[in-house]
């Protein structure tokens, strides 16, 4: 977690650093009161000066993979159900224990990444193009801006686990739905910051001049202000996936989420809440696989924001 | 200033107008019935539409909507479906236990949070400085309602030192009431934390780069002289803010842990309105918390006055 | 002392100390000696025991209404306001006499005009009061304290009808309340029952409270479920609703609690080995747990569809689902509960014997099922329908059906089940829930086994046979006519596949040590408990 008095972009860092270490090689020996400076470039170089990054990416692309490759690591069908032997604890042949159903919680946990992660990710997504679409139309256009605000506002002050619960009350359980009412629920904030970015770039003298020029509002709007939403929308993303995931389960929870027959962290723990007190794992491996995961977005979000432009960051 | 106030409340009213429609609209076209749930498992089809019919949930969108409007500018939130009671009336039972909740987890959190954010930006880098934002990535990262039943588990069922579950109201006496919301509020209060020493951190970072405060360094001030009299001051603003949003998370948060820890608060009357259907609490809840929250707002924009003298309406 | 109170006495001093005059710890600990805290099955939204039938409001219903008749241990009605009945010769005319001094919570003596108003209100919700309407000639008030009630032919069920535990039973209620539409619920909870509701503190979802009523005279036998005595031994009874059932059971061990109606099978273990705790089986009549299929659309419209899942099914799978230990389920074999009279497994084959999943695809591709989806309702946040609802999924699967599972709540499902349309369009083909045992012993509470139409039951069986023999039980004229009827009536049901029975299965209900005079029964008995200091 670094400070603002780092550099920005990592590409500046290695030409910097290309250029100083050639200079450096051929000046006269110096006293040796500094101690020597290992400049590392690159990617690699990068990662090093921000282990948030590092770490937070790494264990998101484990999860991904782990997601992705469930079937091939050592799983079997994870809604196999079979009453006679349930709840065992971890074991030889099942390693996280088995439900309430007889059903392999190992295989259950592994499966259900693709789940939260597919929500996490699609409401990450789909809450961006939607806030971007939203937020430059606002910020840009002050015609529409006042009453585009106003509804944002009202929807942004019914909290947002209970405006999803909301709508999930009102249709059947399914991914599809659970990522629609997730999503929702996290476009005015997102639509709030694009806003912002652009309301601040529209006073700057490039765009002035333009719009002075005669060049088309979609031109501008492309070329000047959409790249510099970029970052910050990146970061908000990954704060908007963390977010997603844990409302996921907190939908599980209460009974509103994804349906029992598609595994997910939430709705395994959900359906060992119960037993907790005396079948802890039921509910402990999803919980430690869905903390993990958020702590890592969360890490990627805070890395992402630390590298980029501090500036522009602050308010996140 | 007085028409600043003046000019934010009737900004607020588009906002909750925006708000009763999507409210109202969105439960109009829900499916699920109450009548039938009402009338219960022996009932035909012909008692349910008598039930139905009783209950007024037959008429068109329209005069519903205006007959509602009406009814909530005359002070009237309606009549839950279920009890029979007024919803004003279960709103006010529920509302001391999620209050009490909400701001026990507020000064918590507030008390935690802004100490060690300032901590964490007085020694940037350090590792107390890491292990600070790490517990606050952590508070994000964990689920509400696992870290409640953590928390019940160890101080509660194992160490019995405090109650597992339950409210006692205030006039029972300070401690028993503090000690039924002790639990609740940390785990509750693990996210807020997370978000205001975040904030609390960034802030002050920002502000102990100012050019006074290495003034204030050079006159030989005291560090704690310093961060509390000078940059806490100049942070306040922000750490103001992610305060009023987070309020919104609170409420969110305090529906699981009403439920974990079985508090009759708002939250669990909102979560077993929405589930059952009983569309008058749910209205009427809403509408409260957007005028709540609305009304957050606009107090969390005048203090701001209050903190920072340069801001002015 | 422990931890806790140590805790609570130091600071709680020093806080009573700061905070002037509230004599707050001496004075609940006294309370405390007399009062129940209570955690019901479910919540008590509302409380009209008439208008709602579920089993939840009947059981705080028995505190705060009394009945004319109750049944006994034995599911024997015995007399309760009734002070004496007579039957005339040809046991068409029933006079009876109300016990002298019953008085309701407001003061007002309870007169035969309330009686007949509640009991038209009864009537109108009620499967017997029906079938006794239909053939009521008058009910009269002769004067305060007798009614007369004449029929156009033979009814000797009648006390059971006013003495019943099943759903909605009769409770008797001031004329000016039970002047109240059938259809409608009641907004005033005064009864003459041992208990009054202290409306001032019942919060619905959270916590509903009961407090003694002074003036009630319980009569003078010993008590039997919902005969006998009701003698109250507790001043405050204080319900509190938890949603989850980690919470109840880390309340019940940690003494927040003094007794949990419904604790989970899972948790019994645990439960069990808790000093302080007491556990035990709720009702030896336990319950039968069941689904239903939609006798009007496809594929279950064709008797051999219905057939086919039964040949399927394995009811072990479903009970281990449902409560785990073997110790707690029996197999099935038909519609009755085990243990009573009446229990018979006749033409109950089907559901014997090893699971034959060939000859279950046989008979369903010759129903012609083609593969289109069956619309399952699964409640999830009720354990049981859920376990169910999971291994019917499977069930189906492995039968190579095509499942469209509707995984939603209680209240969703109550709604859904009662549409008859197509399942295209919001119908239904299959959903999950169970029964009382108390209620299954024969067919005059049992709701579930009608099979007429679509009068009948969600899922609307149609059977002749079945109507047949459930008119035959009630003519008959001693126990072995009965059995005789009942095992018709079995085979019948098997045969038409009234609903589908997952097996028999026993719940538990768990206390404090320090609680005493919890009893065995379908509904929790609050007379005769006791809670010492």
């Amino acid at each position: 977690m670094s400070g603002p008095l780092h550099a920005t972009a990592f590409a500046t860092d290695s030409v910097v650093a290309g250029e100083a270490a050639s200079d450096f090689a051929a000046a006269p020996e110096l006293p040796d009161i500094l101690p020597p400076v290992t400049i590392r470039r690159g990617f690699l170089g990068f990662l090093w000066r921000h282990p948030a990054i590092a770490v937070g990416g790494a264990l998101v692309a484990t999860m991904l993979l782990i997601a992705l490759l469930a079937p091939w690591l050592g799983t079997v069908d994870p809604t196999a159900l079979a009453p006679a032997r349930r709840t065992r604890g971890p074991s030889a042949t099942f390693w996280f224990g088995t439900d309430m159903l007889g059903r392999d919680i190992y295989s259950r946990v592994l499966y259900g990444a693709r789940v939260s992660l597919g929500v996490g990710f699609s409401v990450a997504i789909l809450a961006s193009l939607a806030g971007l679409a939203i937020g430059l139309v606002s910020g840009f256009f002050r015609v529409a801006d006042g009453s585009i605000m106003r509804v944002m506002d009202g929807v942004m002050s019914i909290p947002p686990i209970l405006l999803a619960i909301a709508l999930m009350a009102l249709t059947r359980g399914s991914v599809g739905n659970v990522i629609t009412a997730i999503t929702i629920a996290e476009i005015p904030r997102v639509s709030r910051l694009v806003r912002g970015v652009v309301l601040s770039l529209r006073e700057q003298p490039y765009v002035d001049a333009a719009v002075a020029a005669g060049t088309r509002t979609a031109t501008i709007l492309i070329r000047h202000i959409l790249p510099n939403t970029v970052a910050p929308m990146t970061v908000q993303a990954t704060y908007v996936c963390a977010s997603a995931m844990i409302v996921e389960a907190i939908l599980s929870f209460i009974g509103a989420g994804t349906p029992p027959t598609i595994p997910s962290w939430g709705n395994i723990m959900a359906e060992g809440r119960a037993l907790w007190q005396v079948k802890p794992y039921i509910v402990f491996f999803p919980a430690i696989f869905l903390s993990l995961t958020v702590l890592a977005v969360n890490l990627l979000g805070d890395g992402l924001r630390d590298a980029l432009d501090p500036r522009m960051m602050k308010r996140l | 200033m007085l028409n600043y106030v003046i000019r934010r409340i009737l900004a607020t009213i588009p906002v909750m107008a925006v708000v009763a429609l999507f409210v109202f609209s969105l439960l109009y076209i829900a499916p699920g019935d109450p009548a039938a749930v009402i009338a219960g498992d022996q009932a035909s089809p012909a008692d349910v539409e008598r039930i139905r019919q009783s209950l007024g949930l037959d008429r068109p969108f329209l005069v519903r909507f205006s007959e509602w409007v009406w009814q909530i500018l005359h002070g009237d939130l309606g009549t839950s479906i279920f009890t029979n009671l007024p919803v004003a009336a279960l709103i006010g039972q529920r509302i001391e236990p999620t209050l009490s909740l909400m701001v026990v987890t507020l000064i918590l959190a507030v008390s935690v949070a802004v100490p060690i954010g300032v901590l964490a930006a007085w020694k940037p880098d350090t590792l107390i400085d890491r292990a600070v934002m790490a517990f606050a990535v952590l508070g994000f990262s964990v689920p509400v309602f696992v870290m409640g039943y953590l928390l019940a588990y160890v101080f509660a069922l194992e160490l019995d030192w405090l109650p597992v579950q339950g409210y006692t109201q205030l006039r029972e006496g300070v401690w028993p009431w503090l000690e039924n919301l002790i639990l609740p509020a940390i785990a509750l209060g693990f996210v807020y934390i997370a978000l205001i020493a975040r904030v609390t951190r960034a802030t002050m970072l920002e502000v102990l780069q100012q050019d006074y405060i290495r003034t204030a360094r050079a006159k030989g001030m005291g560090q704690s002289g310093i961060l509390f009299l000078h940059a806490l001051k100049n942070a306040a603003v922000p750490i103001v803010t992610v305060i009023g949003i987070g309020i919104a998370l609170l409420i969110g948060g305090a529906v699981v842990t009403e439920t974990v820890f079985a508090i009759p608060g708002i939250g669990r009357l909102t979560v077993d309105a929405i589930l059952r259907r009983d569309y008058p609490v749910i209205q009427g809840i809403v509408l409260l918390f957007s005028f709540v929250y609305v009304l957050v707002n606009l107090l969390i924009d005048l203090l701001y006055t209050v903190l920072d003298p340069r801001i002015r309406y | 002392m422990d931890r806790r109170e140590f805790l609570k006495s130091a600071t709680g001093a020093g806080a009573l100390a700061a905070t002037a005059g509230l004599a707050a710890p001496a004075i609940s600990q006294r309370l405390a000696a007399r009062t129940l805290r209570f955690v019901p099955q479910a919540d008590l939204a509302n409380f009209d025991p008439i208008w709602n039938t579920q089993y939840v409001v009947r059981n705080g219903a028995a505190l705060v209404w009394d009945m004319l008749y109750g049944v006994n241990a034995n599911l024997q009605p015995q007399r309760q306001m009734v002070e004496s009945e007579e039957v005339s010769a040809d046991r068409l005319t029933w006079t009876f006499r109300l016990r002298p001094n019953l008085k309701f919570h407001d003061g007002e003596p309870v007169l035969a005009k309330d009686v007949i108003a509640s009991l038209a209100r009864w009537q109108a919700r009620d499967n017997m009061g029906l079938m006794i309407k239909a053939i009521e000639n008058e009910l009269v008030a002769v004067d305060d304290r007798t009614f007369r009630w004449t029929l156009k032919r033979p009814y000797s069920k009648l006390p059971i009808a006013l003495g019943k535990v099943g759903t909605p039973s009769c409770f008797i209620m001031p004329a000016r309340i039970a002047a109240t539409d059938p259809f409608k619920p009641i907004s005033d909870y005064v009864g003459s029952g041992p208990m009054k509701l202290v409306r001032s503190e019942w919060v619905p979802g959270a916590r509903a409270v009961f407090e003694r009523f002074s003036e009630y005279v319980p009569r003078q036998e010993p008590s039997s479920w919902l005969a006998g005595g009701k003698q109250i031994l507790l001043d405050r009874i204080e319900w509190v609703v938890m949603a989850d059932p980690a919470t109840a059971s880390a309340a019940l061990q940690n003494g927040e609690i003094d007794w949990w109606e419904t604790p989970l099978a899972d948790l019994v273990p645990v439960l069990k080995k808790s000093r302080n705790v007491a556990v035990d089986i709720a009702d030896p009549l336990g319950n039968i747990g069941s689904f239903r299929m939609n006798h009007l659309h496809p594929p279950f419209n064709d008797v051999r569809a219905r057939r086919a899942i039964l040949t399927a099914m394995s009811q072990e799978d479903y009970m281990r689902a449902v409560v785990g230990d073997d110790a707690y389920w029996k197999p099935l074999p038909g519609f009755f509960t085990p243990g009573t009279p009446l229990y018979t497994e006749e033409g109950g084959d089907i559901l014997k014997g090893p699971r034959d999943l060939d000859a279950a695809k046989r008979l369903l591709d010759q129903s012609g099922y083609a593969g289109q989806p069956v619309t399952c309702l699964v409640a999830q946040d009720l354990q049981i329908a859920k376990a169910q609802g999971d291994v019917t999924a499977d069930l189906l699967k492995r039968l190579g059906m095509n499942v469209d599972f509707n995984a939603i709540d209680w209240g969703t499902t109550a709604a859904r089940r009662a549409q008859k349309s197509p399942p295209g369009q919001g119908g239904w083909q299959m959903f999950h829930t169970w029964h009382a045992g108390a209620v299954c012993v024969d067919p005059s509470s049992y709701t579930a086994i009608r099979a007429n139409g679509d009068k009948a039951w969600f899922g609307w069986p149609t059977s002749e046979k079945v109507e047949a023999e459930i008119t035959a039980w009630y003519e008959a004229a001693n126990l072995d006519e009965e059995k005789a009827a009942i095992s018709r009536l079995n085979r019948a049901a098997c045969e038409d596949v009234v609903y589908a029975p997952t097996g028999f299965f026993l719940s538990h209900q768990a206390w404090r040590s320090n609680v005493s005079g919890i009893v065995k029964g379908p509904l929790p008995f609050f007379w005769g408990v006791s809670k010492a200091a």
